[in-house]
């Protein structure tokens, strides 16, 4: 495991990326900035985060998060199986990850003008964005900008990531 | 007494020379001649007023829809907590209340005196409304946006010619589309009875946004060098929404194909940008434009799903589609739009034909999208579309 963004530092100890207690801490973070979301407005949809090999063995590793109103407030470990029930989900080598999550530290919270969410996934790579239903796929451009802040946060963690 | 005097008969109408006057006149016929049943109650109330008696017929609550308290849910009360009180929540099919008399209120002992408001001419529901109106209304109300406030104006610096031109290019299309996409709702708004009362607010936000988007764009241009040119392809496209036959023609010109197109220019605008002012604002654009697609979608949807002739209303919309598609395909190949988002996917005029590249790719997920949406609603457009699946570049 690699400590990315000078890890275990005041924002505490390092959280393994990726992992379900990070994806939780996210949820965390949002939830404590209420302000922020309720001036951003309504999320409701439930989106999907995999990292293709971030799983034991270069095995796939999915999280879902339920946001509802203005809160993430639900965050669970999905199966294959579980992969309609996401709106979307946001799929995605574990070296782009790391490469987003790190330049949202570098940046303070703010990724470069290369690194948004949407930037990196309108061309269909590196991240691609996953949906059965054209209309749940449109939620993410209905949310984008709760979505971003929502990832944004995570240069409030410290984060390890993992290596396969 | 109603009167048979029919002013339109009397007075042509206003063509702006000494349309004033004409106007005038008519409506002092209208009122003061032809129709003059409010001249009638205004003496009953006088008349009661001056005896010092009183009416207390509103305190009547027969049928009795008055005491069901509608009650908030936790996103504070919603049209959908009032809808679930009956009758409120009864969308009729058809309409035949022409007046402003509020879906749930007691009118029917009213309806003989009442005007009616002969604008009101989109009365089936099948026309506008669609199953998620409700929710897209409120998360509209729930994302707004300040186009002064919430762009971080100050962090604006100036490009490179070729970029910061092309930018400004790009808001000044923008700027030029936007408001077709607010006059379009505001002129089938008041078409539209109030009995589709959840449909005229979505409607009125959606509006609100392209006021915003128009807003934002030419703040844009003219904080970066200023706005450029003009096209006459973007002026076809718009015109062809605007004098769309019916409101579901013009929905699914506007919301379904033109906001879906301008959504993916959105998107672009987004990964382009090369200031964060710009990835904000197309960023915050791009959330509202979504929203217009989704109720484009399912309006387009619900239409197909209530209408009794199904078949004939898809062929219809088909040749209505034939028509819209190349006349939208003139802006979307105008060079003072192509050009500068080739110069900016390039990353400089010197990169354009790297740009014109990534269009391609761009445009086949577009095209894609588009009929993935048309399937969506029931209307599987694949085989007749006049969009080009590739992006015409370099093919002769």
């Amino acid at each position: 495991m690699s400590t990315a963004n000078s890890a275990a530092d005041e924002r505490g100890p390092a959280v393994a990326f990726p992992s379900l207690e990070w994806f939780r801490r996210l949820a965390d973070l949002m939830n404590r900035n209420r302000a922020l979301h309720e001036h951003l407005g309504y999320i409701d949809c439930v989106a999907g985060f995999t990292i293709t090999d971030g799983g034991a063995g270069g095995r796939p590793f999915s999280v879902q998060v339920t946001f509802e109103e203005f809160e993430a407030v639900n965050v669970r470990e999905a199966r294959p199986e579980d992969a309609s029930r996401a709106d979307f989900t946001l799929e995605a080598a574990m070296s782009t990850w790391r490469e987003m999550i790190e330049n949202i530290a570098r940046g303070g919270g703010r990724p470069d003008l290369t690194h948004t969410l949407n930037y990196l996934s309108h061309m269909g790579e590196p991240i691609a964005v996953r949906s059965d239903d054209t209309m749940r796929r449109d939620m993410y451009f209905r949310y984008n900008q709760s979505l971003q802040e929502f990832v944004n946060a995570s240069a409030q963690i410290a984060t390890a990531f993992r290596e396969n | 007494m109603a009167q048979a005097t029919d002013p339109g008969k009397v007075l042509d109408r206003p063509n702006g020379n000494g349309g004033e006057e004409n106007g005038l006149a008519r409506y002092e016929i209208s009122f003061g001649q032809a129709d003059t049943r409010w001249a009638e109650m205004l003496a009953r109330n006088a008349e009661r007023l001056l005896k010092g008696s009183y009416s207390f017929h509103w305190l009547k609550t027969d049928p009795p829809n008055f005491g069901r308290r509608a009650k908030p849910s936790s996103r504070g009360l919603t049209y959908t907590d009032i809808n679930n009180v009956r009758p409120y929540g009864e969308v009729p099919e058809h309409v035949d209340w022409k007046s402003f008399a509020p879906r749930g209120a007691l009118r029917d002992p009213y309806r003989a005196e009442m005007p009616i408001i002969e604008d009101y001419t989109v009365l089936d529901s099948c026309e506008v409304w669609a199953d998620n109106v409700i929710t897209l209304y409120e998360e509209a109300k729930a994302r707004q946006w300040n186009a002064t406030r919430d762009i971080p104006w100050e962090e604006l610096k100036p490009l490179p010619d070729d970029l910061e031109k092309a930018t400004c290019q790009l808001c000044t299309f923008l700027t030029e589309v936007e408001f077709v996409a607010g006059d379009f709702p505001a002129k089938w708004m008041y078409r539209i009875p109030q009995d589709f009362l959840e449909v005229k607010s979505f409607l009125s936000t959606q509006i609100m946004d392209e006021a915003r988007h128009q807003e934002v764009f030419r703040k844009r241009a003219i904080a970066g060098g200023g706005l450029m040119h003009s096209a006459p392809g973007f002026e076809w496209a718009l015109k062809a929404i605007l004098d769309a036959p019916t409101h579901t023609m013009g929905t699914f010109l506007l919301n379904l194909l033109g906001e879906g197109l301008v959504l993916s220019i959105f998107r672009s605008g987004e990964m382009i940008a090369k200031t964060h002012v710009d990835k904000e604002i197309f960023r915050r654009c791009m959330q509202d434009e979504a929203r217009h697609v989704s109720y484009g979608v399912m309006q387009f949807k619900y239409y197909l799903d209530n209408n009794h002739d199904r078949e004939g209303a898809l062929e219809q919309l088909h040749r209505f589609a034939d028509i819209g598609e190349r006349v939208i395909l003139t802006a979307f190949t105008e060079p003072a739009l192509v050009e500068p988002v080739a110069i900016l996917l390039g990353g400089g005029l010197d990169k354009i034909d790297n740009g014109m590249e990534g269009m391609a790719h761009l445009w086949r997920m577009f095209i894609d999208e588009y009929l993935q949406r048309c399937a969506r609603a029931g209307f599987e457009r694949r085989e007749r579309c006049k969009l080009p699946l590739d992006f015409p570049w370099r093919q002769g």
